[in-house]
């Protein structure tokens, strides 16, 4: 049992370990540019492959290692911290791939800060320990300081690659809501704790399937669906579903490019991941009094997101505002609750995979450490470079839900969700919603390819055409092809989420 | 057994994808590997056409590959006698389109792609049983023509590619929802499962409304037409002549296909709506089109109006309205196909498509000019071609159930008249008033070669309609015996006693 006990939170290890040691180096070495990246990456790379090895494991040993760890079959008081499921080894490949790309995709970002590039790196690890932390929690405590290793890191790397005025500002936004979110958020484990008398995920949902019935002191139902819907709270926050989703578009267009990729898909996996496994695990009884707030969350986020997105003249701003419904059309299936698990795995690394892809293309284009992304950047894209204009239009139509594009199984399937659960209501304002949404995806498609590029006002200051190489060209067209061919053949991807429902 | 269908559908793709290898300095290959490649699914729905067993009701060359299991979903295809018609069209129609548009020459490649990929879905449309499958093609053939109006059109054509796609994509997202709807009643996206399984009247009813819109929208029936004449105006040739020729018949194909053997009951019910909008239409766009300046728009017009025939036909739901709306379906997209590449042939002359520009050309073009009067001839239904067969049919099986509807349908004809002949005499008689256009040439072998297999199918089936007639007619009689065995109503036919007819009311 003891060699095999670190796999658990090998991933964890692994990433604080290299943040660690890339933060040391820095210090003894004393020097300016280097490719710390490196280090970060393969920590990266091996925490992808041992969430890989726990998924693998878990095939024949699923027993031994929740006895081992956590808190499944153990007793409703047990202090198992940590789960290890195939659901929270998926999010762990998900977040990892994407902190990954995103990494990756900025390849040279890291060398050009100097000195500081060894703390992005350390940061970058840090906030995915966090995010994957999330996951892997059983205990709501835990939860709560996977989210808040994450948040503070991110908090960070918002203001960290800093070229304008904004990102300080930005920077301070996400800092001041996100801690008054953390703070409801912890406030409603009080709650659940409060009604409940137990902060395992596992444990608080046997107290109220043990005492669903019978009121008893130390169960209050009132108390109880107020921490709930303070969790659910907190965490849309994070996910940036409405109306918790001010903060985006300010902090998207203020952070510089390059650090957006992570702080935007990244979060939204763990955050997603966790809502799921917070409302499916520990509270799957009570589902007749959460589904319908979040079918209300998630309509509020899809219009909001959907109308907010139409006038934005800036690519980061769209893109932050098709988040807020993107986030929507997930919380749509959660309605069907562990049912809707599937679907929601699916559109979730489908989205992750297209957002990733949309934000390194921005890099691209508008360049990595600046901080917006203007409309005319992109205009005539199409004879500027022709490749990347290819590979954006790709994500849009994919986001926007065109067939052939992996966005549109992932409607098909949160939609399935929905209807299934008897919210067809749901699913037609989702639907007609997602059309209204095609709007400012062709428009981007339209300055794209329909419009000849932007003269430049003087000689020199023209734009260089984007050029698809390096890290950024890698990660653009992988995410493009898996767009398009999980667009094609999504069977083998749904076959596989199907193994990580809870 | 050989999955001929998925291969023809797939071959467009394989098609689209070597074309976008050629390198750029071998870019003068592009056109005719383009063309050959068009060539291979007219190949292939040839064989399918021979092979095809004549008046054997249901589905044949059919194959279904489980795909997911938990949802059901399948490569699911088959053909009957109203795709395999169709099918013949829009493999007619690729190649023609192709060799139409060798003058294009800004970003060729990109051309030649999305026209393959267009050819994928329309052909795929046809074939799909699977409900999912069905809409994916159904939709994705959104995207290439968008590319093709936005990129290739004129004139104001950014705003006719987007109100194009929004209009269809927004037509079509409630016909998704009743697709997933009626896959979680029946567990299945086999269209062929779903007929077995029973709905109640209020869900035929609602879920009609929602594949109907999307059919609807892209058929077009009056009032959700207004996204048509932008798009086919501004559209290039080719795009002109797909859009017509085919994704016209994506709507009424959907109508016949699902409308009517999923829904019978809200059909039965829906169906006085529908004939009355198809009559406002045939009125509508035959008044609109008398008054165009512009010869394409005229075309675009002319096609709300025939569409309008068509849709009568359906929901007249009688043997001989039905198989008249089928074969007008590939009436249009012959007769409305030749008129758009006449007319994009005298574009690329003269860069305008005003009929006042024009005037006596018939004296410099005599066989443009023969050419285009035998294609009015036939899209306005002149005994002897194609158009006849299909508008005859239509006006006896509509009158045998709504009397009134085919009469005002019947001035229709005459209108059609009106228009196509009076645009062809502003045309092409009296005086050359404009002096550029002395200097016209006639068409050349090429632009002849481009027609002629149009002109020869429109002839065909103008005289000799059974070949057609005998493949369609076990298919709509299936779909009538589904409509009579699910409703307590009864096609009328000829000679049968009054109280009988149309009952169900």
């Amino acid at each position: 049992m003891e060699n095999i006990a670190f796999l658990p939170i090998g991933p964890e290890v692994i990433l604080l370990v290299g943040a660690v040691l890339v933060l040391m180096s820095a210090v003894a070495l004393n020097q300016g540019e280097r490719d710390w990246g490196i280090i970060g990456g393969i920590a990266l790379v091996v925490a992808f492959f041992l969430s890989w090895a726990q998924w693998l494991r878990l095939d024949g040993l699923e027993t031994n290692f929740q006895l081992a760890f956590a808190a499944r079959d153990s007793n409703v008081f047990s202090n198992a911290m940590i789960v290890m499921d195939r659901f929270s080894a998926l999010a762990g490949m998900l977040i990892f791939l994407v902190a990954f790309m995103a990494m990756v995709g900025n390849w040279r970002l890291v060398p050009r800060l100097g000195k500081r590039g060894a703390e992005y790196v350390a940061l970058v690890l840090l906030a995915a320990a966090g995010l994957h932390m999330m996951t892997i929690s059983s205990n709501l405590i835990l939860l709560f300081m996977g989210l808040e290793t994450a948040s503070i890191a991110l908090y960070v790397i918002a203001g960290f690659v800093r070229v304008e005025r904004n990102s300080d500002e930005s920077a301070l936004k996400y800092f001041l809501l996100g801690s008054f979110a953390s703070a409801i958020f912890l406030y409603g484990i009080a709650l659940v704790y409060a009604g409940t008398g137990s902060l395992t995920i596992y444990g608080s949902g046997g107290i109220i399937d043990f005492f669903g019935t019978q009121p008893v002191a130390l169960f209050d139902v009132g108390v109880l669906l107020t921490g709930i819907a303070l969790m659910i709270v907190g965490l849309a926050f994070k996910i940036s579903a409405a109306p918790f989703h001010q903060w985006a578009p300010d902090v998207y267009q203020g952070a510089a490019s390059a650090s957006v990729a992570l702080m935007s898909a990244g979060v939204k996996v763990a955050g997603v991941a966790a809502l799921a496994r917070v409302l499916f695990a520990a509270f799957p009884s009570r589902i007749d009094d959460w589904a319908p707030l979040l079918a209300v969350l998630a309509v509020l986020s899809i219009v909001v997101g959907t109308i907010g997105a139409i006038g934005q003249r800036d690519v980061k701003r769209m893109l932050a505002y098709s988040g807020v419904a993107h986030a929507g059309f997930m919380l749509t299936a959660f309605v069907a609750g562990g049912e809707g698990m599937t679907s929601v795995w699916f559109y979730l690394a489908t989205y992750a995979l297209q957002l990733v892809g949309a934000f390194t293309v921005v890099t691209l284009v508008s360049g990595a450490r600046s901080g917006s992304a203007p409309f005319d950047d992109f205009t005539g894209l199409w004879q500027r470079s022709p490749r990347v204009a290819l590979a954006m239009g790709v994500f849009m139509l994919g986001m926007g839900g065109i067939p052939f594009f992996a966005g549109f199984v992932g409607k098909v399937a949160v939609f399935g969700s929905a209807i299934s659960a008897n919210y067809l209501w749901l699913a037609i304002v989702g639907m007609v919603a997602a059309i209204a949404g095609l709007f400012f995806y062709l428009r981007i498609v339209v300055l794209m390819f329909f419009e000849a590029p932007v003269m430049a006002e003087a000689p020199g200051t023209a734009k260089a055409a984007p050029r698809l190489s390096g890290g950024g060209g890698l990660v653009v067209t992988v995410c493009a092809a898996l767009t398009v061919i999980l667009g094609i053949i999504p069977w083998p991807l749904l076959n596989l989420v199907r193994n990580a429902v809870l | 057994m050989f999955p001929t269908l998925a291969l023809m559908v797939l071959i467009p793709v394989l098609g689209a994808v070597v074309v976008g290898l050629v390198p750029k300095r071998r870019s003068e290959l592009i056109f005719p590997l383009a063309l050959v490649v068009s060539f291979l699914p007219l190949a292939v729905v040839g064989y399918v056409v021979w092979e095809f067993e004549v008046g054997q009701p249901g589905y044949q060359f059919t194959q279904q590959v489980l795909w997911y299991e938990p949802w059901g979903v399948s490569w699911n295809v088959g053909v009957d006698g109203i795709s395999l018609l169709l099918l013949a069209l829009t493999a007619v129609l690729f190649p023609v389109s192709i060799a139409a548009s060798r003058s294009i020459e800004k970003n060729q490649k990109m051309y030649m792609v999305a026209m393959l990929l267009l050819e994928t879905g329309m052909l795929g449309v046809f074939v799909a049983l699977d409900l999912l499958l069905f809409f994916v093609f159904f939709e994705i053939t959104l995207v290439p023509m968008y590319l093709l109006i936005g990129i290739w059109g004129s004139g104001n054509k950014v705003y006719a590619a987007v109100k194009f796609f929004l209009y269809t994509a927004l037509g079509s997202a409630l016909m998704l929802v009743g697709i997933v709807w009626l896959a979680v009643i029946s567990g299945t996206f086999d269209f062929r499962a779903m007929l077995d399984i029973p709905l109640t009247s209020s869900q035929q009813g609602w879920l009609f409304l929602a594949f109907g819109v999307a059919f609807a929208v892209k058929v077009p029936i009056f009032p959700f037409h207004t996204w048509l004449p932008d798009a086919h105006t501004e559209a290039p040739t080719a795009g002109s002549v797909l859009l017509a020729g085919v994704l016209l018949k994506l709507g009424t194909y959907g109508f016949v296909r699902f409308n009517l053997t999923l829904f019978p009951d809200a059909a039965v019910r829906f169906a006085p709506w529908l004939a009355a909008l198809a009559v406002v239409g045939i009125i509508y766009g035959a008044a609109v089109a008398i008054v165009q300046p512009d010869v394409k728009r005229l075309i675009a017009y002319s096609s709300v109006s025939h569409l309008g025939f068509i849709i009568l036909g359906i929901f007249a739901m009688t043997s001989q309205g039905l198989t008249g709306g089928v074969i007008q379906m590939v009436n249009h997209g012959l007769s409305t196909g030749a008129l758009f590449l006449l007319v994009g042939m005298i574009y690329d002359r003269r860069h305008t498509r005003m009929i006042s520009d024009y005037g006596g050309v018939a004296k410099v073009m005599p066989v443009f000019a023969g050419l285009f009067l035998f294609s009015v001839f036939a899209s306005a239904g002149l005994p002897g071609l194609n158009g006849f067969i299909g508008e005859f049919k239509i006006l006896l099986g509509s009158y045998l159930r709504f009397p009134a509807a085919a009469v005002l349908a019947a001035t229709g004809v005459i209108l059609a008249a009106v228009y196509l002949l009076w645009a062809y005499e502003r045309v092409f008689t009296g005086p050359i008033v404009h002096k550029e256009n002395e200097k016209l040439f006639d068409l050349n072998a090429r632009e002849v070669l481009i027609i002629a297999p149009l002109a020869v199918l429109m002839l065909f089936l103008g005289v000799y309609p059974k070949p057609a007639l005998d493949r369609i007619e076990p298919a709509v009689a299936e779909v009538i015996e589904r409509i009579e065995d699910a409703t307590d109503f009864t096609a009328p036919e000829f000679g049968m006693p009054e109280d009988l007819a149309g009952g169900g009311e």
